[in-house]
């Protein structure tokens, strides 16, 4: 039988929306009448057996060389080249993610095979698997059809996608898969690591985001004092940070932060796709806009029509006051 | 040195935005394109800020050539604005963009770079605005055996053989150094790309871009087999169910709050 796999690595974790794609995967098994399986690469965290189980995955491959972890790309992909030449699966699926975004394209590179990046639905039609993508920042879909025998390896936007695990947890196997990376050397040298300055947008319960709308650098703050008020982080959409009123750490949307907080405020944004892609996944959206026509009232659950100059100060003051009522009653 | 900058002509995704937006993007009978005449096509932004990343070299005083080339069927007038910006040589190999997957995109600039006296440094846009696949840099990475740096917000020389390159990650800026020959793909945080001079953009308008077909620079047709095939576009509806709250500023914030804490939001 053949396998889908669901490739993850990470710092003494699973990588992030692995669930999500075990269960983009799962579907795709049952419709290509193949077996889900877990790869993890570098140590197996604990709690990865019984986490492949919930999401239905029959088997573990575990590959527990200490040279498979985040930064180490050329490792990475030789031991997926390695891999995949020894069991031959039917699809790669892998959480994406900036490192993703390097390693599967390469590996595919390596193996000749098809690759399609920003996946969200995938199937078999006619024998023949068929990937559905966002493109134009998610303005359109693609479907796009695989050709030939050989691995499809896929990108999976797990933003977009629920975990959801099966009625009844499995067992899967657990193996070990041997591989041969002692010649490999990483090309990149890192010479300043990443300092995780603070918390991340994309760990965010609330953020606040502000948008051209704004109209002048200053008039950031308030993005940030509502942000505060209501116990969460700033962001902003793209034409702020190419301004350079904010740094690119804040940029939510395709090419910046992919986040999934549970109530994001989009103050004077329009709601383009591009910037949807990086927070379309939160549960709840608020939208101040003064265009009664802008995009972003079509993804908002709820929406002021207004300047956002004067409605902001408002929604402070009202945030603050809801704060210190709940402080009082507790 | 020689820097070798990789272009896309694609459909302007400001414009494709607005008729979105506006509900009226459309696709054509075939299923799969966008044809509203009415957007333009334009050099791919991320590929403009390679480009730039490439005159920055140049300007830090690297005596560096940069050769920009670009696939489709005529992509004149972004190697044009690539020469008006500074390239000393623009080139052009014809082939249908329709019938081009990532792996055959890669061959043919691969093969282009090797037949016209290799690169030290492929600069590429971090991903095209049309597709969003961003797996060509990789691609041409391997084939020509050249470590891939991604998301390049700075690019510079260490020496004559070392490039170092700033990147954008979840976790903040990180710095790496490879040694060249490589591949580094640029993004949006090096900022504005600069733009021709009056004189240059008028000089640009005789210039010719060099053409060498697939066959010229040593493809053999399987080597252009895609991988895949788009066999459908469609345009994604949103479902709105947005409750707006109005009766002024104060108002219609108590009102947010209100429904926040209801919804258990807050």
């Amino acid at each position: 039988m053949s396998t889908v796999w669901v490739c993850s690595w990470g710092a003494g974790a699973l990588a992030r929306g692995v669930e999500e794609t075990l269960s983009f995967g799962r579907r795709l098994a049952t419709a290509a009448g193949a077996e889900l399986g877990l790869l993890v690469l570098g140590a197996t965290p604990p709690g990865a057996a019984e986490l492949a189980g919930r999401y239905g995955a029959a088997t573990l491959d575990a590959v527990p060389d200490p040279k498979l972890a985040p930064g180490r790309p050329d490792a990475l992909v030789e031991a997926l080249a390695q891999a995949c030449r020894a069991r031959a699966p039917r699809a790669l699926l892998f959480p994406q993610s900036v490192e993703v975004r390097l390693v599967a394209p390469r590996l595919a590179g390596r193996l000749g095979a098809a690759v399609v990046m920003n996946a969200i639905d995938a199937t078999v039609e006619g024998g023949k698997l068929r990937v559905t993508a966002a493109a134009y920042g998610g303005d359109t879909h693609a479907v796009y059809e695989v050709v030939g025998d050989g691995p499809a390896i896929l990108g999976v936007s797990t933003m977009a996608l629920r975990a959801e695990p099966v009625a009844t947890p499995g067992t899967p196997a657990v193996q070990e898969l041997s591989l041969e990376l002692s010649p490999v050397e990483e090309r990149i040298r890192t010479v300043e690591p990443a300092k995780a300055e603070g918390p991340r947008l994309e760990d965010a319960a609330v953020i606040v985001a502000g948008g051209r709308g704004l109209g002048a650098r200053e008039h950031f703050a308030l993005v940030e004092q509502l942000a505060a008020a209501l116990g969460g982080m700033a962001g902003a959409s793209r034409p702020l940070v190419d301004e350079g009123w904010v740094d690119a750490s804040r940029q939510v949307g395709l090419t910046g932060r992919i986040t999934r907080p549970a109530l994001y405020v989009a103050v004077g944004i329009s709601g383009a796709s591009q910037h949807m892609a990086g927070c379309a996944a939160a549960k709840t959206i608020v939208a101040i806009n003064k265009d009664p026509d802008a995009a972003i009232f079509k993804h908002a659950r709820y929406g002021i029509v207004g300047d956002c100059h004067e409605i902001v100060p408002e929604l402070i003051r009202a945030a603050r006051e809801r704060r210190a009522e709940l402080e009082k009653e507790s | 040195m020689r820097i070798v900058v990789c272009v896309k002509e694609v459909l302007d995704p400001d414009a494709v935005n607005s008729f979105a937006v506006a509900g009226r993007l459309a696709i054509g009978d075939d299923g799969k394109s966008i044809t509203q005449s009415a957007i333009p096509r334009l050099m791919n932004g991320f590929d403009e800020q390679a480009l730039e990343a490439a005159l920055r070299l140049r300007d830090a005083g690297a005596s560096a050539s940069i050769a920009v080339v670009s696939i489709g069927s005529d992509p004149s007038n972004i190697l044009r604005h690539a020469w008006a910006l500074g390239a000393d040589q623009i080139a052009h190999v014809p082939a249908d963009p329709a019938t081009l997957d990532g792996h055959a995109s890669a061959a043919i600039l691969a093969a282009w770079i090797r037949s016209t006296g290799g690169a030290d440094l492929v600069l590429c846009g971090r991903q095209a605005s049309d597709d969003d696949q961003g797996v060509v840099p990789a691609l041409i990475g391997e084939r020509l055996g050249m470590p891939v740096v991604t998301i390049a917000r700075a690019v510079s020389l260490v020496g004559s053989d070392t490039v170092r390159v700033t990147r954008v990650t979840p976790d903040g800026d990180e710095g790496v150094e490879v040694s060249l020959p490589a591949v580094v793909t640029v993004s949006n945080e090096i900022g504005t790309p600069r733009y021709p001079t009056a004189a240059r953009k008028l000089q640009a308008r005789r210039a010719r871009p060099e053409v060498a077909t697939t066959v010229a620079i040593g493809l053999a047709a399987a080597e252009l087999a895609p991988r895949i095939h788009l066999v459908r576009q469609l345009v994604p509806s949103v479902h709105g169910r947005c409750e707006l709250l109005d009766g002024g500023p104060a108002a219609a914030a108590k009102a947010l709050v209100e429904r926040l804490a209801r919804d258990g939001a807050l």
